[in-house]
């Protein structure tokens, strides 16, 4: 849930998650913008979706796939840009 | 690409702004590395550029901290590098540092006369069954979400855990317009008590932090928040997302959960420096060693803030003034009568910050709340080791032989999760833990081959 209260935000964009467009702002980051759609950030070895966990850069729970780069980025502390497109898998 | 100067430090919370901001005063040169795009540190995690939020972390209690990030911020002379992760710290020399850093564009390097590392902490992660599901936190990223990004993961919290700190995020997070659905300690209420108790003069200084504690317990009454002592957190239960909390073996309904057990110092760099190190408090964990100066046992190399020991922001201030002046003595910029003068009211205001950091590290032992681990739950969750395999392997091996059997501890957080639970279950006071290892974060081989 964003924060209303008290807040004013950057300028509304989108970002691509797994082919899915979703509404961000300037200045969110990319692992702030997937929560509020509740999308998982990858599957383990057991097939079972996992969360963010530490939201500091420390876990990388978190690690997502920029296209096209294929840059392997922590979404906790990647600034989403608008028009950015991520994985959520290799 | 390669850029020099006289001081590069890392991290740019309370510790690394104080010494930087003394260093620059003194016309060196200074370079501060931070992984936020801006300064901050955790404590002071600040909105992104193009927000407005009004009344931002106005409690008393931040002032100091406030005031000097201004003055940070202005300060003319000084290289802002945020966005950025030291991957690899070089010792050359006692005056002679290289620093690997990844930036969005790649990876840079810094060289420098002398480092500070002040990295900061991390909260301890606990391990227990459903810990992996989404929706469950380390505590100190859901305050960090509240403060930066203006955001509450989840409609109905839970917090659970050992430290006063999640009575703080408990209120931040009413006060914000969400839902708490419960606070959890393990330990019962008489025991903080005691221990509060046993140490008055300790905590007079800092009326400051219990009142914070006070007015938010107030908080959290005025909004029906259930606080309960006693209540030891179990396991997270839920099928593909958390569902609920099982505390004092009672289920509470929530779809978050916020574990706060304490915190642990980021000690990846000066054990890859090769300083010294101590095991931190009761939380478990690795501090480095050093002087009155704040020096490492490696010359030339700095450490302040929680990297010497969790003690809280104001602790973290006064050591970055004292690492400040001590290194301004190392270079000879300053002779040791200016640099006593420098750190003198520091060293007075660290003591006292130390006295209250230790009653606070008593208050919140986690030692006997750790919840019980099954077969199946994951300790290492980058590689997905189950305690099982770690436990009928253990024997008389150290962390890292269990890391090679296993892989625990090989992933990208580098053990950062996983080895203050595996230390504890080797139980050998002499284990050194895991050896750092290049990168300190994780990064893409083709920027590294860049």
């Amino acid at each position: 849930m964003r924060i209303e209260r008290d807040t004013r935000r950057g300028r509304p964009i989108s970002i691509r998650v797994d082919g899915v467009e979703i509404g961000s702002f300037e200045g969110e980051t990319v692992a702030a913008a997937m929560l509020e759609q509740d999308v998982a950030f990858r599957r383990d070895t057991r097939g079972r979706d996992r969360g963010l966990f530490c939201n500091m850069g420390t876990c990388s729970e978190c690690m997502v796939t920029l296209l096209p780069s294929r840059r392997r980025v922590r979404a906790c502390i990647t600034p989403a840009s608008d028009g950015m497109e991520l994985v959520t898998h290799g | 690409m390669v850029e020099r100067f006289d001081i590069a430090i890392v991290g740019g919370g309370p510790a690394g702004q104080a010494a930087a901001l003394q260093l620059v005063a003194l016309g060196l040169s200074v370079a501060v590395v931070d992984e936020q795009l801006r300064p901050g540190g955790q404590i002071l995690r600040q909105p992104p550029v193009g927000y407005a939020v009004d009344g931002w972390m106005t409690d008393r209690s931040y002032a100091p901290l406030r005031d000097q990030i201004a003055r940070f911020e202005a300060a003319p002379g000084l290289h802002w590098m945020g966005g950025r992760s030291v991957l690899g710290l070089t010792v050359r020399g006692s005056d002679d540092f290289a620093l690997t850093v990844s930036s969005p564009e790649g990876v840079e390097r810094i060289e420098s006369r002398r480092v500070l590392i002040a990295a900061g902490c991390q909260d301890l992660a606990v391990p227990m069954p459903g810990w992996t599901l989404p929706g469950v936190y380390a505590a100190g990223g859901l305050q960090a979400f509240l403060k930066s990004q203006r955001v509450i993961p989840g409609e109905r919290l839970l917090l659970a855990g050992t430290h006063p700190l999640q009575l703080v995020i408990a209120a931040q997070t009413v006060g914000a317009g969400g839902s708490v659905e419960g606070v959890f300690f393990a330990q019962p209420f008489a025991r903080m008590a005691a221990v509060m108790a046993s140490a008055p003069l300790a905590a007079i200084g800092h009326v400051g932090l219990l009142l914070s504690t006070v007015s938010a317990l107030r908080a959290l009454r005025r909004h029906r928040v259930p606080v309960r002592f006693g209540m030891p957190v179990e396991r997270v239960v839920g099928e593909h997302r958390v569902e609920g909390l099982v505390v004092g073996g009672k289920t509470y309904e929530g779809d978050t959960v916020g574990l706060c057990f304490g915190f642990v110092p980021q000690s990846a760099l000066p054990r890859m420096a090769g300083a010294k190190i101590r095991p931190a408090g009761r939380a478990g964990g690795w501090a480095a060693v050093h002087d009155r100066w704040m020096q490492s046992t490696v010359p030339g190399l700095f450490v302040a803030g929680e990297t010497t020991g969790v003690a809280g922001a104001p602790a973290a201030m006064a050591a970055g003034e004292i690492a400040g002046a001590g290194i301004a003595l190392d270079l000879g910029v300053i002779d040791a009568t200016a640099a006593e003068r420098l750190a003198s009211n520091a060293r007075d205001r660290r003591a006292g910050h130390l006295r209250f950091a230790a009653l606070l590290d008593a208050v919140a032992d986690p030692r006997r709340s750790f919840p019980a681990l099954e077969d199946d739950t994951l300790l290492c969750r980058c590689e997905d080791v189950p305690a099982s395999r770690i436990v009928a392997l253990i024997g008389d091996r150290s962390a890292n032989a269990v890391k090679l059997a296993t892989r625990c501890g090989m992933g990208a957080c580098q053990g950062r999760n996983c080895e203050p639970t595996l230390l504890r279950l080797i139980d050998d006071p002499r284990d050194p833990g895991f050896t750092a290892r290049f990168p300190a974060r994780p990064v893409t081989i083709a920027d590294l081959a860049g």
